[in-house]
């Protein structure tokens, strides 16, 4: 071999399959092609025939005869090829030219599709992150109510394990007439609510899905009479009734649950609702689902015929004295904003008579 | 650096001499014994990023590592994990191979590794994944197979078609397609051979007696399943 480094490798006739390494030079009459055997040959250039090749396409491919028999020279080296271009006569030039172009072309086009690909990969991303509320609704809407029991089922079990449950009593019947007033007025509402009540200094109220109501005797102690329950009721009932725990559950849970829900596995679906706990069915609500709750609760007290300022004046009354003790309050603050929206919906609503209930609101609390 | 093939055959192990302060690049893990004065550290060949994609599109371990004789000379034995040949190239900075993703077994420092993309239909039906190991540079590369090595040199424009699982390492000179077995759809999957990687020359492809997935399928009756 002679003493320059190879930069290109030659195939042909008499030579091995994995080419000789050469050195090849571009001179005015031709390429001088060092082999290593003996002195370095010229070859001119109007014997070459050009092509592109190699894995890449990124090889100019030199064919020509010799005297020893057909020989086909790989070139890489960049400076090597554009020194071959530069010096090559027009009509090999056009023929680079155009293998050249070729080799943009087969590159580019890879480029494109990696392109395309890469593209379409964000572009789904971007829609399952800005379509992610719709595809949740999407995925609730396909769980059958059927389902929802278990789940609440085993969420109430799990925070109900610590605590003391009140079995009866004139506070037990006065939760159970108001829900069961409420529930009769929701318009097809495939739900059998069911109460619990537990005793606790706790001021709070929350519905499970699948309709499992639970109510603090801290909340009905403060309450001053039964539309302001109602009126809270009212607005964790329409929880239950507009499915949010469950859009909870299949947000936080993500894909798993989506994939769970669509392949019907409920089994799963419990596990997960387990897994998340009672607070996050009940507690951590978007501020969108609030307003909703708010604006649905206030229809659904008009339409059982309750008065519908008893919820507005309880979280304001509550709001005024001791913020601290109100568990509620920490989950749904009475901005000035929520003050005004829930006073300006019940506003709207068509004026009537309120109907009583058929219990004493003293005797209710003298027995708690 | 030099290195020789001991025991060749299905269970073959490589010794590499070092002189004082050289170095040899290997795949994670492969490195049998060595001498006192070699030390062993691992290298994300390429950098993070380089390492990362070697990792994630190819398939290829995340580390190399390195062995350094930095006390003075010594040896080490490697060997790779699969039974089957080992092959040692010498690559002069022209010659380039591709090589399949399970190939590499060690190389010298001056052995230069990366990724690369096949195009798309090479990439979905040649078996080999998107993403290949190109090697260049200079100096001593090491590749094993499954079952024995065998070499195909290939003229200019000669064709010679290959089963995609056999296929261990082609020169950069070697163009290839992929095609279906048979004439007809049915027959090529019938038959056994799926989609076969039409080579045309020059070149040389190198060649696995024993395709891995179909020993894996072969050996999973066998495993007890357990409950």
């Amino acid at each position: 071999m002679s003493q320059c480094s190879p930069n290109a490798l030659c195939f042909g006739d008499g030579l091995p399959g994995a080419g000789v390494p050469c050195h090849a030079e571009v001179n005015p009459a031709g390429l001088v092609l060092d082999l290593g055997e003996a002195s370095a040959e010229t070859i001119p250039f109007s014997s070459f025939s050009i092509d592109a090749g190699g894995f890449d396409h990124d090889h100019l491919v030199l064919k020509w005869q010799a005297r020893s028999g057909s020989r086909t020279l790989y070139l890489k080296d960049p400076h090597l090829i554009r020194a071959f271009r530069q010096a090559a006569p027009p009509e090999l030039t056009a023929h680079v030219e155009r293998t050249a172009q070729q080799v943009r072309r087969a590159r580019h086009g890879r480029r494109t599709i990696l392109l395309v690909a890469l593209g379409s990969l964000v572009g789904l991303i971007l829609l399952l992150w800005l379509g992610s509320d719709t595809l949740v609704q999407m995925a609730v809407s396909r769980i059958p109510v059927e389902w929802e029991q278990p789940i609440g089922e085993a969420a109430r079990s799990q925070f109900l394990a610590g605590q003391t449950v009140v079995k009866e009593g004139p506070a037990v019947a006065a939760v159970q007439e108001i829900t069961k007033r409420l529930a009769d007025a929701a318009p097809g509402n495939p739900y059998k609510f069911e109460v619990t009540v537990v005793r606790s200094d706790v001021v709070n109220a929350f519905a499970l899905p699948g309709g499992y109501v639970v109510v603090f005797t801290g909340l009905l102690k403060k309450a001053e009479s039964p539309e302001e329950v109602a009126g809270v009721l009212a607005h964790e009932l329409n929880h239950v009734l507009l499915r949010h725990g469950l859009e909870r559950i299949v947000k936080t849970a993500g894909l798993v649950a989506v994939v769970t829900i669509v392949v019907g596995d409920q089994q799963g679906l419990v596990g997960l609702a387990k897994r998340l706990g009672v607070e996050l069915l009940t507690l951590k609500f978007g501020r969108e689902q609030e307003t909703q709750a708010d604006l649905q609760g206030l229809q659904l007290l008009h339409r059982a015929k309750i008065a519908p300022d008893g919820m507005i004046h309880f979280f304001e009354r509550l709001s005024e004295s001791d913020k601290l003790q109100v568990e509620i309050l920490s989950t749904h603050p009475m901005s000035a904003a929520r003050a005004d929206r829930l006073k300006a919906e019940a506003a709207s609503l068509s004026r009537q008579t309120p109907e009583p209930f058929s219990f004493e609101w003293s005797a209710v609390q003298a027995g708690l | 650096m030099k290195s020789e093939i001991l025991y060749p055959g299905a269970f073959p192990m490589v010794r590499v001499e070092l002189a004082a302060g050289e170095t040899v690049k290997a795949e994670s893990g492969a490195m049998v014994a060595c001498s006192p004065t070699v030390d062993v550290e691992s290298k994300m060949e390429g950098g993070f990023l380089g390492a990362l994609s070697r990792r994630m599109l190819s398939g290829e371990k995340f580390f190399f590592q390195t062995l350094r004789a930095t006390r003075g000379a010594g040896e080490v034995l490697l060997a790779p994990t699969v039974p089957g040949d080992i092959v040692i190239l010498e690559l002069d900075g022209v010659n380039e191979y591709l090589v399949q993703k399970d190939g590499f077994l060690a190389g010298a420092d001056s052995v230069k590794i990366e990724s690369k993309m096949q195009s798309l239909s090479r990439g979905l039906l040649g078996g080999e994944g998107f993403f290949i190991l190109r090697m260049s540079g200079t100096g001593t590369l090491v590749l094993n197979s499954f079952g024995a090595i065998h070499k195909v040199e290939l003229k200019p424009d000669q064709e010679y078609i290959v089963d995609n699982s056999h296929l261990v390492a082609w020169t950069a000179t070697t163009s290839y397609n992929i095609e279906k077995a048979s004439a007809g759809w049915i027959a090529s999957f019938t038959s056994g051979e799926g989609l076969v990687c039409r080579f045309r020359g020059p070149g040389v492809v190198y060649i696995q007696s024993r395709n891995p997935g179909g020993f894996g399928n072969w050996i999973r009756q066998f495993i007890p399943v357990s409950e």
